[in-house]
């Protein structure tokens, strides 16, 4: 069978204005060394999913959290107007501390309080190259915290985003939010970006469908510079600079009755970041990447407030060695100083630290039958001020039965390191008065200083199949044991405090107290139905078993199903549609905790491109019911419910 | 907190020196502040510069009338194996047209639609396979291009070679000749290596 390739109807590029060379000029040009063409998707032994540019602009979706909802089997719950919980393979809380994430190379998992803000995230959805999701391990390249998954965000090079785009919106949840970019060539080789963003954001409804206070804003500019240096030197230069106050409806334990009082807060938080990287090649299977960045972070929450800054160096060297032997190697090392301050909720007992991290890593990719046979070995040595040293090997066994087919197994181990709260914070978790002759008793959880890594070790088989090429199944199961998992008991004896008025003080700390196996698998499947109609679906299935409290079992849906449509019509239209379903979480750990039921979410978006450089849309989101509830009130921030949104959009390119 | 104490000076210190490094690093990596801006030959890669030579393949070859149902039949070319172009050679063709041809790029699934392209390019992923397949399109009008070591000797047309970074060529008349193919001379001048010529 003959399959048709698809035509680009993307603007002009360099790469055209170079079909004028002459055959003369084509004999003499120096080829570029420095890889683009990464492995295919299908021949990755690990659950591998991509978001691609034209996912993005069909989605309507408008945050990064958000177009995470594509990835098969990701839990991605939303809490609020501009807070999201986001997952893989289980362990869902408000900062995923199981979940690593880089955007451009450049690591935005924090390690304050081990998560992502995904609030303060954000880039020109437009000048997204992809994002690339890898659930289960992912440490034996990434390092700590890249234990259920890795997130790996990566926008366009300048050359690809040349020329102006502007891009507004408005709607009933959106209020107007616009990005601007501009890219433009400094010299024959170097070409530049710089963008402005603005995004206003209504608050969201409480269960009764009255407006909540967690309205946000956000202003972000940044630039990226790309200088194709040599025919073997890409040299980048990119950096960013945000500011945003985020509505947050708070609760806070009190020593009086109710014994708890809500309030609302407005997050205040800003930061920037600079990253250069240079790419070598020395031929064209030798490349050596140098990497850094500084990155700055300052948040001025109800419960986090201070500054946490890293300073981060990377070196890699990919090489083949022989006919059969691919290698990558590298070296880091991570300087992270942190300043915490005290706030209405958490006490620091050490407020800065000056961590550092260093780190190696080694990967070879033995080729062991040409074209169907490949293992791949691997580890991460890391050392940090927390835990010393921490090994994190992976095996990688991927068979290519024939062109159609691949199975791939891993075995691999990961740590998550401690925090810097389960080190060193403490707060108030509590209160309540047992009887009214007694004190109030007001709950304390206290970092520990002893507190170790949670470790794991992951079994994982998957199946890819194109059985035509229009259609695609890839199956990814995984078996995978946690040990030394993150707990919360009982310390020392209470003890009395005298003000503000007198009272009991249970002591709490963070141990490791907990273990236990998840188990499940992730269905996805990509079907071109005409030249016109493209579907694509996924199901995930979870299992958890946790020993000895088995209530954080509840935190992640057992089941999600989703289904996305993306149809052609003729005079330039596009019709767009989307339906999530996810289970129910239980949360029954904690009185302050509302269970969340399943729910179904239906997008739908009609595109219209009457220019090839114009697009306007209109989105319908969450089109199902009023509102809904999608994660539970965490120990401090108050859920909210997503209500039905209708926005408009126009892009504009010149 | 006590600014004398070593522990602080250690920190302050470890402070300044990364911030320092950084920086130092972020300033070298501007453009100028380095050497110059390099040549002036656009930066491309190898299979964007492959991908080029495919559209002058189209301009530069003639097909016997019969390679053609009609006058506006377009050029077709086929991928045979791995595809690294990306959609690359996509974007190097659209809108391209020679003597009224356009050119349409196919990614080859099954041996019967061998017959149905103009340029058949045989990536190295098939480089077992090269004289099996060859040998099936030899008397065909199809222009075999390849990238593999004994893509001539096992009876293919032009042949990409690597030196220096460079994509080079290398031609068999001979094998051009058995499927009527006509190649312009101005193709035969710039290629490193012409066999069977007469």
């Amino acid at each position: 069978m003959v399959q048709g390739a698809q035509a680009g109807a993307s603007a002009p590029t360099p790469f055209q204005d170079a079909t004028d060379l002459t055959l003369d000029q084509l004999v003499n040009i120096q080829v570029t060394s420095v890889s683009k063409k990464e492995t295919p998707l299908n021949q990755s032994p690990a659950a591998i999913a991509v978001i691609t540019q034209e996912d993005i602009r069909r989605s309507g979706l408008t945050s990064i959290p958000e177009l995470l909802r594509m990835v098969p089997g990701l839990d991605v719950a939303q809490v609020n107007a501009s807070e999201w919980a986001v997952s893989a393979r289980g362990f869902n809380s408000q900062f995923g501390n199981k979940l690593q994430v880089l955007v451009d190379g450049r690591s935005i998992y924090n390690p304050v309080f081990a998560g992502v803000r995904w609030n303060v995230q954000d880039v020109v959805l437009e000048d997204l190259e992809r994002i690339e999701v890898i659930r289960g391990p992912g440490a034996s390249l990434w390092g700590a915290n890249a234990v259920n998954g890795v997130i790996n965000i990566i926008t366009k090079s300048a050359r690809e985003t040349q020329g102006l785009l502007v891009s507004s919106s408005l709607g009933t949840e959106q209020q107007p939010t616009t990005s601007l970019r501009y890219g433009g060539q400094l010299a024959t080789n170097v070409f530049y970006r710089v963008y402005v963003k603005y995004v206003n954001h209504d608050g969201f409804v409480d269960a009764m469908g009255n407006e909540t206070p967690d309205k946000w804003n956000a202003l972000r500019g940044g630039m990226r510079l790309d200088w194709e240096a040599t025919s073997g030197d890409l040299l980048t230069l990119q950096g960013d600079y945000f500011k945003g106050d985020f509505g947050q409806a708070t609760q806070i334990p009190i020593l009086t009755p109710p014994f708890s009082t809500n309030f609302t807060a407005v997050n205040d938080n800003r930061g920037g970041n600079v990253l250069g990287r240079w790419t070598h090649g020395f031929s064209e299977d030798s490349v050596l990447t140098l990497q850094m960045y500084y990155d700055h972070n300052v948040a001025n929450e109800a419960d986090l407030q201070g500054i946490s800054d890293v300073y981060d160096f990377d070196l890699q060297h990919k090489f083949g060695w022989g006919e059969r032997q691919a290698i990558v190697w590298g070296l880091g090392y991570r300087y992270l100083p942190t300043d915490n301050s005290p706030s209405s909720f958490l006490n620091w007992n050490r407020r800065t630290r000056n961590d550092q991290l260093y780190s190696a890593f080694v990967q070879d990719d033995v080729t062991l039958v040409e074209g169907r046979l490949h293992l791949v070995l691997g580890s991460k040595i890391e050392h940090n001020d927390y835990t010393g040293f921490e090994f994190q090997p992976s095996g990688r066994l991927l068979w290519t039965p024939s062109e159609q087919q691949t199975v791939w197994t891993a075995v691999s181990r990961a740590v998550r390191t401690p925090s810097e709260l389960e080190r060193d914070g403490q707060f108030n978790a509590a209160a309540f008065q047992p009887s009214p002759a007694s004190p109030p008793v007001l709950v304390r959880l206290f970092g520990d200083p002893d507190f170790r890594s949670e470790k794991i070790l992951s079994y994982e088989l998957g199946y890819r199949v194109e059985p035509t090429p229009r259609l695609s199944f890839d199956l990814a199961t995984f078996y995978t044991v946690y040990d030394s998992l993150g707990s919360i008991q009982p310390a020392d004896s209470p003890f009395f405090e005298a003000v503000p008025t007198p009272h009991l003080v249970v002591p709490e700390t963070f141990q490791n107290g907990q273990s236990g196996e998840t188990y499940g698998a992730e269905l996805s499947a990509q079907w071109l139905v005409t030249d016109r109609l493209r579907l694509a679906g996924s199901y995930g299935w979870l299992r958890m078993q946790l020993r000895p409290d088995p209530a954080a079992e509840g935190d992640s849906p057992q089941q999600q199903f989703q289904i996305r449509s993306y149809l052609d019509l003729p005079h330039n239209l596009e019709l767009n549609g989307a339906v999530y379903f996810v289970d129910q979480i239980n949360a029954p750990s904690s009185t302050i905790r509302i269970p969340v039921p399943s729910y179904v979410r239906l997008d739908l978006g009609v595109a219209w491109h009457p220019l090839k450089t114009l697009e306007i849309g209109v989105w319908g989101q969450n089109l199902l019911s009023n509102h809904h509830p999608e994660f539970p009130n965490t120990r401090t921030t108050l859920q909210t419910e997503i209500p039905r949104g209708v926005y408009g959009k126009i892009t504009w390119r010149f | 907190m006590d600014k004398f104490s070593p522990d602080w000076m250690n920190s302050k210190a470890k402070h300044l020196l990364a911030k320092l490094a950084v920086l130092l690093v972020l300033v070298a990596l501007l453009p100028g502040a380095g050497r110059g801006i390099g040549g002036e030959s656009p930066a491309l890669t190898e299979y964007q510069v492959k991908a080029l030579f495919l559209l002058n393949f189209a301009k530069y070859v003639d097909w016997p009338a019969e390679a053609f149902a009609e006058d506006t039949t377009p050029i077709t070319i086929g991928l045979l194996g791995e595809n690294k172009f990306g959609d690359d050679l996509t974007r190097a063709v659209a809108g391209k047209s020679f003597g009224g041809r356009s050119i349409v790029i196919r990614q080859i699934v099954r041996e019967e639609d061998w017959g149905k392209c103009h340029i058949l390019f045989i990536s190295a992923s098939e480089k077992q396979h090269l004289a099996e397949i060859l040998v099936k399109v030899k008397t065909m009008p199809i222009l075999t291009v390849g990238e593999s070591e004994q893509f001539i000797q096992r009876g293919g047309i032009i042949n990409f070679m690597k030196k220096e970074g460079k994509v080079r060529l290398e031609i068999e008349l001979l094998a051009a000749r058995q499927a009527r193919l006509q190649i312009s001379s101005k193709l035969l001048g710039v290629a490193d290596l012409v066999h069977g010529k007469q």
